[in-house]
């Protein structure tokens, strides 16, 4: 079947129990495009994927990956993907080459050809010094090369990665991120992910799904304007400032930007340079750099830096996602723990480890070891409260 | 290669990278020669051509010791490491996956059959001439032991793919085919009657009791062809069940 549509979900629920991990999920991936999969932990980001390389079956509903169904011709769809599920679990008692030639062998590529696309993965996933070594030896890091590498052996048209960046240091976390652009070129890729920067870097678009639906589905930049605001970054010297005019104290910048008509809040942001930076919250529709612009001249403050930018992503994410745990752990959870909004939101990253309760554990428990594993990523976005899931 | 046969393959070179297959080995082979040169007189005490001591007791290692250990690993660690996955998203077949497994165990475990052939071969062929070997019986027991192996390592699969974890995997599959061996001696303990008859009719002890005098029975060749079929077809089922639970 000839067509656009790599991945096709039309419907898809799947039941663990009485527990709905998915609930009629929907979406397309084109040719070509490069998606993220985005969610808090335990959304069904891991469902969705095992249920399009026909690992598990949906309940109900029906996926079709390059034309065929997952559930009626699953050889057919996984000669087609790729696959490198969640922390690459590979056979930590072979070494790279044999691991290599084992899925090149089972996927029944000669002698020849295997050569061929060896070489050129080695270059891609940069694995020539580590062919020979055992895999049990390698790093993290290595090892979702080494994933990554099975998963391009046989030059698939489609690709399908489980947070192939968690578990790895920043610098392979930008590495991996580069073989997936690199890769990306000519492929299509579904790539899951909870951490928000790396689909900035690499995708055009993203699919973030909450509580086993869809939440969003789009361009980044549509999605962030789904909230409709608008972020405006301001930075003012502190020390000095223009024909002879008094620099600013902290406050009294935020107090002044904030009384722009239409600004919606303003709070002072971290910076190790002498200055102050500020960051403005105002509606979609109107630009209020001029405004801000003015301002700063009128007042004679030195203007160092003044940008606008949608909504960071990282925020409509925490939007479309809210309210997920406070549902689930019912009204005395959160009447116990609504005391700050800035303390909720820190919660909202963490605590979607375990967004459906004491009531999923059949389920969750191969997702919740996952979890434990991505603490250090979400560490980097959010200080993590202590103490949270005693 | 089929992608069954490759996995087979994998699965059988993967025992010979870490010491436990040989740790294994070695010590079974010991225990034979032990067992059937010392034991109670053993070898000398029969005082005829005869190896059928080695058919007697190598299903005891195998059932107790052997067949456990190369089998607790082959479903649960995979399940447990997540390498299950991997695998099964690759373009193969779960009956494929069982089906290659299971050759790449039920392998090991006959190199460690074949290898008492040297008993045999050594006492009655060269160096040694310990007398007239009648080879009927001989073969027979071979037989009977690969019919028990097939079997057994079945079994163990079928443990396997039901547990994560490779320890219980292992004192399950020791429970199971020590039972499966001891119920004749349950047997002899019961007298007569029909629960006599119904152990001696499900152990592996009495059914293979008859290959050791170099009779094949086509009723005990049928029932390790059956307890194979059905303990590989359970395991295909519950390797399939993942997509449902």
């Amino acid at each position: 079947m000839a067509t656009d549509v790599m991945i096709q979900a039309s419907g898809v629920t799947k039941r663990f129990g009485h527990v709905r991990a998915l609930d009629k999920v929907s979406f397309e991936v084109k040719r070509g495009e490069v998606v993220g999969f985005l969610g808090p932990n335990g959304a069904g980001k891991s469902t969705t994927m095992r249920i399009l390389t026909c690992y598990i079956a949906p309940s109900s509903g029906t996926a079709r990956v390059h034309g065929h169904d997952v559930f009626d011709e699953p050889l057919a769809v996984r000669q087609k993907i790729g696959y490198l599920p969640q922390r690459a679990p590979l056979y930590t008692d072979m070494n790279v080459w044999e691991y290599l030639k084992f899925a090149a062998e089972i996927r029944g590529l000669d002698d020849s050809t295997f050569r061929k696309r060896l070489s050129k993965v080695v270059e891609v996933c940069g694995l020539a010094q580590s062919l020979g070594k055992e895999i049990g030896t390698l790093s993290h890091g290595y090892r979702q090369r080494v994933g990554l590498g099975q998963a391009l052996i046989h030059d698939p048209p489609i690709l399908i990665l489980d947070e192939p960046t968690s578990d790895l240091d920043p610098n392979e976390k930008a590495e991996v991120l580069r073989y997936i652009k690199e890769i990306g070129k000519d492929r299509t890729i579904l790539l899951s992910t909870h951490n928000l920067a790396e689909v900035e870097e690499s995708c055009a678009r993203a699919i973030i799904v909450s509580k086993g639906r869809v939440v969003a589905d789009g361009p980044l930049d549509s999605i962030r304007n789904k909230t409709g605001r608008v972020r405006y970054v301001v930075t003012i010297d502190e020390k000095n400032a223009e024909m002879g005019k008094r620099a600013p104290s902290a406050a009294e910048a935020q107090n002044a930007f904030g009384a722009i008509s239409g600004m919606r809040s303003s709070r002072e942001l971290p910076t190790d340079e002498t200055a102050h930076k500020i960051e403005l919250i105002g509606p979609q529709d109107t630009d209020l750099r001029a405004e801000i612009f003015r301002l700063v001249v009128t007042k004679g403050w030195t203007l160092l830096e003044l940008r606008r930018d949608a909504q960071s992503l990282d925020a409509v994410f925490r939007d479309l996602t809210k309210g997920d745990e406070r549902l689930d752990r019912g009204d005395a959870w959160a009447a116990a723990h609504a005391p700050t909004d800035e303390d909720d939101e820190d919660e909202e990253e963490e605590d979607v480890a375990s967004p459906k309760g004491a009531t999923a554990d059949d389920e969750d428990e191969e997702e919740d070891e996952d979890d434990e594993d991505s603490d250090d990523d979400a560490e980097e976005e959010a200080p993590k409260p202590a103490a949270r899931k005693g | 290669m089929s992608p069954m046969l490759t996995i087979a393959k994998r699965e059988f070179r993967s025992y010979f990278d870490a010491p436990l297959a040989y740790v294994v080995m070695c010590l079974s082979f010991l225990a034979l020669g032990f067992m059937f040169f010392m034991l109670r007189g053993g070898f000398w005490q029969v005082d005829r051509a005869s190896v059928q001591k080695v058919f007697e007791y190598t299903p005891w290692g195998l059932s107790l010791l052997v067949i456990p250990v190369v089998t607790m690993r082959l479903i649960a660690e995979e399940r447990r490491s997540g390498t299950l996955e991997m695998l099964i998203t690759l373009p193969v077949k779960d009956s494929d996956v069982i089906a290659g497994k299971y050759l790449g165990a039920l392998g090991l475990v006959l190199v460690l059959v074949l290898g008492t052939l040297l008993y045999p071969l050594a006492m009655f062929k060269a160096p040694w001439h310990l007398g007239p070997l009648d080879l009927g019986p001989v073969w027979s027991g071979y037989l009977g032991l690969v019919l028990f192996s097939a079997a057994s390592v079945a079994v163990g699969l079928l443990i396997s793919s039901f547990v994560e974890s490779q320890a219980v995997a292992f004192f399950l599959t020791f429970a199971a085919l020590g039972t499966l061996w001891f119920l004749d001696d349950l047997a002899e303990v019961s007298g007569q009657g029909m629960i006599a008859n119904a152990l001696r009719y499900v152990s592996f002890q009495t059914r293979l009791s008859g290959f050791w005098r170099g009779l094949i029975d086509t009723r005990d060749v049928i029932y390790f062809l059956s307890v194979t079929a059905i303990a590989l077809v359970v395991s295909f089922r519950a390797l399939e069940r993942r997509k449902w639970a």
